[in-house]
């Protein structure tokens, strides 16, 4: 449940690689060295780790096309626990080594194997191990958080703030809490609250009119292929987003999802650590296994004591019967022409009122497009500056018939050549779409704003909003041979 | 300043090797200490001082004396530093408990420590920082961390206050209960344990530690105490024990007082953070595996809230508590639920790819209630894992490598385990799949793919190296890969080496090099660029590893590449290119069917050795065709021999092996680093300088004598060095690996910059059992003060390996820079007194530099003339005249001078001293002190 050390590294794509910020736990190290005897093996100094951690990642040596130690074929199923073998001086393997990456910023951690010596125990048995893990991305989202610009003053201000926040959040190397992201402050004084104990979760005391935001985003994505070979997917996923102003030490909070009727259950719900209590019911349906129809299918209620931030209270995957666009994609090859083709269908089920939508047609493997002529019966067609990509903006709305159709040809006849992709070789192409639309969900999963009950004695705020966007929305072409995908 | 300390303590940190390297850690620690005394520094830089004493507690405090010095001098900070800077105090909080205990021998206890717990236990019961406008972290909160990792060092520590701090956690309503609770899991899951390992220990002990029965408590205070720390076992968890063993406490049914204790902590779990409520709930399981008289079902009021969680360690207890209790605490329905949630959870759209892999590896070790296997491997499938379930996880080309080759594995074994070896859809769909991947990397996939493909197509190999039809037509894709992108060589070899490795029956491998060679040597030369031939040569040259392989393809297309008029390639004279054809030769040389292809191979080493661009390949080629016609096969085979076991012969690899193929070159190449100092230089007992025989007979002088003297500075080689001699041997260390040592190249540096740098030296060997050798250091001082100097060395040792160590420092003391006067040859006594005389004027004036001086001692005559001749007899000018004065002239290059004048007064010896450098009196008055004091 201890961490050895912890490292927070920057680089930009493997090179100039440099650590950031690293502490070591000696109290933990020493257990280390305790609980593994002769095996024991020391965290080495910092440029020594980067080394291997970077080899270990792939991150190094970019230039080498085959480097043993990094690219040899053997699987060893490591991820997402990494080994790195430390030569003279001090030989050995240091196990487990977690790292968790966002854009350029790696960050790291040693947690204490707590088993004794000899056979190594798996990575599942290990609390240390999703410990770690937890407090990695806790970390991350504090130094990566909104109003920071990544590299930018915002990290190097945060990074200089972890000493402090670490004494406070994992002094002694058990991670006790994760650092709070909202503001830079610290939590505020401790306050004695009477007889009712303080959830050590909950930062502070809040005063005044209680509020209660509650937002349902609905996220959809979609592959499809327009061939009857393969069958389209596409799949529909939920976050409900709290933020709650209430008072008291432990306030109560009860928010209600509900469907509309013959509404396919949600399934798959995660729900936040502050929920009080869960119905089983809530949790039996699942996106495993094959729904008989008799399941169970709200309304959901979750009962709550909100913590001071906002936070995501549940999330859910829900299985809907059609994707909200349907779209074919048909290219075509005529001499140096490419004849393109497409039909995107809005289902009718969904709102016709977008608050962006657009559709993304790159051309990898090719040349830059030089003569466009292309028609579209609905919206504005843009060539991108790298002229190798259509840019088609179809406005906050689809025609009456809610069918959008793109028809021409493209000459590439450009000066230079376009970007490359081994994904997208031949007609293989793909258009990718992006569209919110608010005030909806697929699932239909609602809150109604009277079904959100707190307990306080002033009658509460309650705002609720619903909202749909778009994510990994692909339409593939369908002329072309789908081995690849 | 403060920067200053930012700066040092940072570069401490990155590399305290480095660092130390530059100063020692006993100034360090003092600078440190001096610097957190400091009333006027800043207490932010404070605690940033005190980073280093947290995180290399051992390496500034290395002995229990030191240890305890630094702690009690902490203590003492501690107590002067004002309350409202609670930030440092925390901090100094933890750098003392890293200093406790980690300075420490296991064994000894430092006497500062129990002083330290009394210290946190009073500041943990402190509750009046609730009332003053507060501090954002309480000293409290710190104060309790300090005690559990103490706790966690020494189980035991803290059992006898067990019921002191459920009495604090109970009455606390602030967030600080958690930190108590977190304190009191520990202490008790602590002192069950120990309990557990005390043969009488039953329900009346359990009770006592609760706080139920004081008079018991004594006893078991007697008897139990705090674990010493060299015991590994109570730091481990119990859950995973040895062989799968509990150890257990037979309470009977009676423990009202531990369920309730158990109840009241679990009933409050709620109210943790996620990370503290996991940690919690693993100790309480802990306690509830060790004692059976507690139903697991204890935490059944948990378990629905802890199912629908988002936290992966909140989850992860949950697992773990599923290990420790199987069915006693879950039906066979929570077990499929539970399984059905990870499975869901290691593919959920929001969840991160860490957490996903992890959720995934969880799957392979699921603790099933009744497990079929044994668990010997490392990765079981359960039996829940059904091919329908596992669908959920297909591998698809959008997965990023990890998650891939993770699903990849994953549904490889539940098809293996289905029996889907003939026609199963999944079988195919795994193919398809590599396939893919191997489309993308024909099209110009980046690294990542290509290796993520190679990995991909070596667990296929692995799980279906049986499924013939798959594994023929993979062979052949390979084939094509490799025609179109021959710089996958590397990985084709390495794919091989490993199926092979790990394949021992498997024939695949076999198959796959034979049907390379076969494309390679039927591609016309005419098409084969430099590049491409390079990767064939390496490809060709493993498949010529191989005895099964028939080799006159080979030579076919070694034939074809060689003679000059079909291709400029090989009379090119490209270096590389020749040690790749040699390379494939020399496999060749001994392959078993070597007979068959003795004509052709001699043709071409022939025509290499007459024809090629390069000398060193001709050379080298000659040497093969020598071996090749003149020895027996038995001894080109001994002569070739690579790989041999062991301490491989530097000797034979230069012989016959060459670049290309010198794999185990690298350790050659790498200079290793000695853990210890293995050798080191000793001061040479140096013959004492003697008194110079000089010319009596000699002339007054007319012109004076001191210009004279002083024109010689002008030269440059002008009595400018000082040489000292040293003994290099062995240190104490023995370690037979380093007895014989070769070639060593000593290294010295500076350490500051009194001197010019120093040559590296050589010494040809080093044998422990003969006599050192001796070595001459020739030091050319810029100012005549005492210094040490590091020393490193490179060396080689007897099985060919390059080494690198440090050796101990070596000093250069004050007195071995002294030399005698460095008049001219020709000068008598008279010339010497006279510069004596001369200078002695000068310096006693005192005007620049010029200083003068007297030093007394008592002494007796005669221990006086002992000590002249002992320490001055080289450099005496003493006027015959003068019977009871001495006079020495110290002469310190480049060019200071040191007079005496020693007499004996009535009451004391005089050292009457002039110098012409003030800076060297405090080190002349050291000199004296010492050898006056012997």
């Amino acid at each position: 449940m201890s961490l050895r050390a912890l490292w927070i590294i920057s680089h930009e794509k493997g090179e100039h690689a440099s650590i950031r910020f690293s502490r070591r736990f000696a109290t933990v190290e020493l257990r280390a060295k305790r609980l593994s005897g002769s095996s024991y093996v020391a965290v080495p100094e910092d440029d020594c780790f980067l080394q291997l951690l970077l080899t270990e990642l792939g991150l190094s040596g970019s230039k080498q096309a085959f480097v043993a130690q990094r690219d040899d074929c053997l699987y060893r199923p490591r991820s997402p626990a990494l080994e790195l073998h430390i030569t003279a001086p001090g030989k050995g393997t240091l196990w487990p080594v977690l790292a968790i990456s966002q854009a350029h910023l790696t960050l790291a951690c040693l947690p204490l194997v707590d088993a004794s010596p000899g056979q190594r125990p798996p990575l599942s048995s290990l609390l240390s191990e999703s410990q770690g893990l937890s407090f990695l991305a806790g970390l991350q989202t504090f130094l990566l958080a909104p109003g920071s610009k990544q590299d930018g003053e915002g990290l190097v201000s945060r990074l200089a703030l972890l000493p402090s926040v670490l004494l406070q959040v994992c002094p002694l190397g058990t991670p006790l809490e994760l650092p709070l992201t909202g503001t830079l402050a610290m939590p505020s004084p401790l306050t004695s609250a009477g007889i009712q104990k303080q959830p050590a979760w909950r930062t502070g005391l809040y005063r005044g009119r209680a509020v209660v935001n509650v937002s349902v985003v609905e996220t959809v994505r979609s592959m499809q292929y327009g061939n009857r070979s393969r069958q389209d997917l596409w799949d529909v996923y939920g976050t409900v987003a709290c933020k709650c102003e209430v008072e008291g030490v432990l306030p109560n909070v009860t928010v209600t999802l509900s469907l509309p009727p013959n509404g396919s259950p949600l399934q798959d719900i995660l729900v936040h650590p502050c929920v009080t209590s869960l119905d089983s019911s809530v949790l039996t349906a699942s996106s495993v296994e094959h729904w008989d129809g008799s399941a169970f299918s709200g309304p959901y209620k979750f009962p709550f004591s909100p913590p001071l931030e906002p936070f995501i209270l549940c999330s859910y995957t829900s299985q809907v019967p059609v994707p909200p666009i349907l779209g074919s994609y048909q290219l075509k090859e005529e001499e140096s022409q490419l004849h393109v083709s497409v039909v995107l269908k809005l289902h009718e089920s969904v709102k016709n009122s977008f608050e962006y939508c657009e559709a993304h047609l790159p051309f990898y493997n090719r040349d830059q497009m030089g003569v466009v002529e292309v028609k579209v019966s609905s919206g504005q067609l843009d060539v991108s500056k790298e002229k190798n990509l259509l840019v088609w903006a179809l406005g906050q709305k689809f025609p009456k018939t809610r069918e959008v159709t793109m028809e021409g040809k493209i000459l590439f006849s450009g000066p230079e050549p376009g970007p490359s992709e081994p994904l997208c070789t031949g007609l293989t192409a793909y258009i990718k779409l992006y569209f919110k639309v608010p005030d909806t969900t697929l699932s239909g999963c609602s809150v109604d704003q009277h079904s959100v009950q707190v307990y306080s004695s002033a009658k509460p705020r309650i705002v609720t909003s619903r909202e749909l966007h778009s994510k990994d929305y692909w339409i593939w072409n369908s002329t072309a041979f789908h081995s690849l995908l | 300043m403060a920067s200053g300390w930012v700066e040092k303590v940072s570069a401490f940190c990155r590399s305290p090797s480095r660092f130390l390297f530059g100063t020692s850690s006993e100034v360090f620690l003092a600078e440190l200490l001096r610097e957190l005394r400091d009333d006027r520094a800043n207490y932010t830089v404070k605690v940033l001082l005190l980073s280093p004493l947290c995180e290399y507690p051992a390496l500034l405090c290395p002995s229990d004396s030191v240890g305890e010095e630094t702690a009690l001098e902490l203590m003492s900070i501690f107590t002067q530093s004002p309350p409202k800077f609670v930030q440092f105090r925390s901090q100094l909080l933890v750098a003392l408990t890293c200093v406790l205990t980690c300075s420490s021998d296991v064994s000894g206890r430092l006497r500062a420590f129990p002083d330290f717990l009394d210290l946190l236990l009073q500041l943990a019961q402190d509750t009046s920082d609730l009332h003053g406008d507060a501090a954002p972290r309480s000293l409290r909160a710190t104060a309790c961390d300090c005690l559990r990792e103490m706790e966690a060092l020494y189980p035991g520590l803290l059992s006898q206050r067990l019921e002191l701090l459920g009495g604090h956690r109970h009455q606390e309503t602030s967030r600080l209960h958690q930190a108590y609770a977190g304190l009191q899991a520990l202490v008790l899951r602590n002192a069950v344990y120990q309990l557990t390992q005390e043969k009488e220990a039953g329900a009346a002990h359990l009770r006592a530690l609760l706080g139920g029965n004081e008079s018991v408590e004594c006893e078991a205070d007697q008897n139990a105490g705090p674990a010493s720390g060299k015991d590994s076992a109570p730091l481990s968890s119990v859950i995973f024990g040895p062989m799968g063993t509990v150890p257990t406490l037979h309470t009977g049914p009676d423990c009202k007082e531990l369920r309730s204790a158990l109840s009241s902590l679990l009933e409050e779990s709620y109210l943790f953070t996620p990370l503290s409520q996991a940690a919690l709930l693993y100790r309480l399981t802990e306690v509830v595996a060790m004692v059976p008289a507690i139903p697991p079902t204890i935490f059944r009021a948990q378990l629905l809230r802890l199912l629908g969680t988002s936290e992966v360690t909140l989850l992860h207890t949950t697992l773990l508590m599923k290990s420790a209790f199987t069915d006693s605490l879950f039906s066979s329905e929570d077990e499929a639920f539970l399984f059905k949630r990870l499975v869901v959870l290691s593919q959920h759209p929001l969840l991160s790819t860490p957490e996903k892999l992890f959720y995934m590896d969880c799957i392979l070790h699921f603790p099933e209630n009744r497990p079929i296997s044994c668990g010997d491997s490392d990765e079981a499938l359960p039996v829940l894992l059904t091919p329908r379930l596992a669908s959920a996880l297909l591998p698809v080309v959008f997965n990023d490598s990890a998650t891939l080759l993770s699903r990849f594995n994953l549904l490889s074994l539940v098809y293996l385990e289905a029996g889907e070896e003939e026609d199963g859809r999944g079988l195919e769909y795994l193919y398809e799949h590599l396939t893919s991947l191997l489309r993308i990397v024909e099209s110009g996939g980046k690294r990542e793919n290509v290796v993520t493909f190679f990995r991909a197509a070596f667990l296929f190999l692995f799980h279906f190296h049986h499924v013939e039809r798959y594994c023929d037509n993979l062979s052949q894709q390979l084939c094509q890969l490799y025609l179109q992108h021959t710089r996958f060589a590397p990985h084709l070899i390495n794919l091989a080496d490993r199926t092979q490795e790990k394949l021992p029956d498997s024939s695949w491998a076999l198959g796959l090099l034979k049907a390379l060679q076969r494309v390679i040597s039927e591609t016309p030369v005419s098409q084969t660029t430099l590049r491409d031939l390079r990767w064939h040569l390496k490809v060709l040259t493993r498949a010529a590893e191989e005895g099964e392989i028939s080799q006159h393809g080979t030579l076919r297309f070694l034939s074809g590449i060689i003679p000059p008029s079909s291709s400029s390639l090989s009379s090119s004279g490209d270096w590389r290119l020749g040690n790749g054809i040699l390379g494939v030769c020399r496999r060749l040389l001994v392959h078993p069917s070597l007979e068959s292809m003795f004509i052709p191979l001699a043709d071409i080493l022939q025509h290499v050795a007459g024809h090629y661009g390069d000398t060193d390949i001709r050379d080298h080629a000659r040497l093969y065709y020598t071996l090749l016609t003149t020895l027996s096969r038995e001894k080109l085979a001994t002569v070739l021999a690579h790989h041999a076991e062991g301490g491989q012969q530097v000797k034979k690899r230069t012989l016959s092996c060459l670049m290309t193929e010198g794999e185990g070159l690298t350790s050659i190449l790498t200079i290793h680093e000695t853990e210890v100092a293995i050798i080191r230089l000793i001061e040479a007992d140096c013959e004492q300088l003697e008194a110079e025989d000089l010319v009596q007979d000699e002339a007054e002088r007319g012109e004076p004598v001191l210009e004279t003297y002083r024109a010689q500075f002008g030269s440059a080689a002008f009595a400018s060095q000082v040489t000292l001699k040293f003994l290099l041997t062995h240190t104490e260390t023995r370690d037979a690996r380093f007895d014989q040592l070769f070639s060593i190249r000593l290294h010295f540096s500076l350490t500051d910059d009194h001197y010019s740098e120093l040559q590296d030296l050589s010494v040809p060997c080093l044998f422990r059992e003969r006599p050192p050798p001796v070595v001459t250091l020739t030091l050319k001082p810029r100012e005549p003060y005492p210094s040490s100097l590091h020393v490193s060395a490179i060396f080689t040792t007897q099985d060919g390996l390059t080494w690198h160590t440090t050796l101990p420092d070596i000093r250069v003391c004050f007195q071995q820079i002294f030399l005698p006067l460095p008049a001219p040859p020709s000068w008598g006594r008279a010339g010497r007194q006279a510069v004596f005389a001369g200078l002695w004027e000068e310096m006693s004036s005192e005007t620049g530099e010029c200083a003068s001086s007297l030093f007394c001692c008592q002494l007796e005559e005669k221990a006086l003339s002992a000590l002249v001749e002992k320490h001055f007899l080289p450099f005496l000018v003493s006027d015959p005249s003068h019977k009871d004065e001495f006079r020495a002239l110290l002469f310190l290059p480049p060019q200071s001078h040191v007079l005496l004048k020693i007499s004996s007064e009535e009451d004391a010896v005089h050292f009457c001293i002039a110098t012409d450098n003030w800076e060297l009196l405090p080190h002349i008055n050291d000199y004296l002190l010492k050898i006056t004091a012997s």
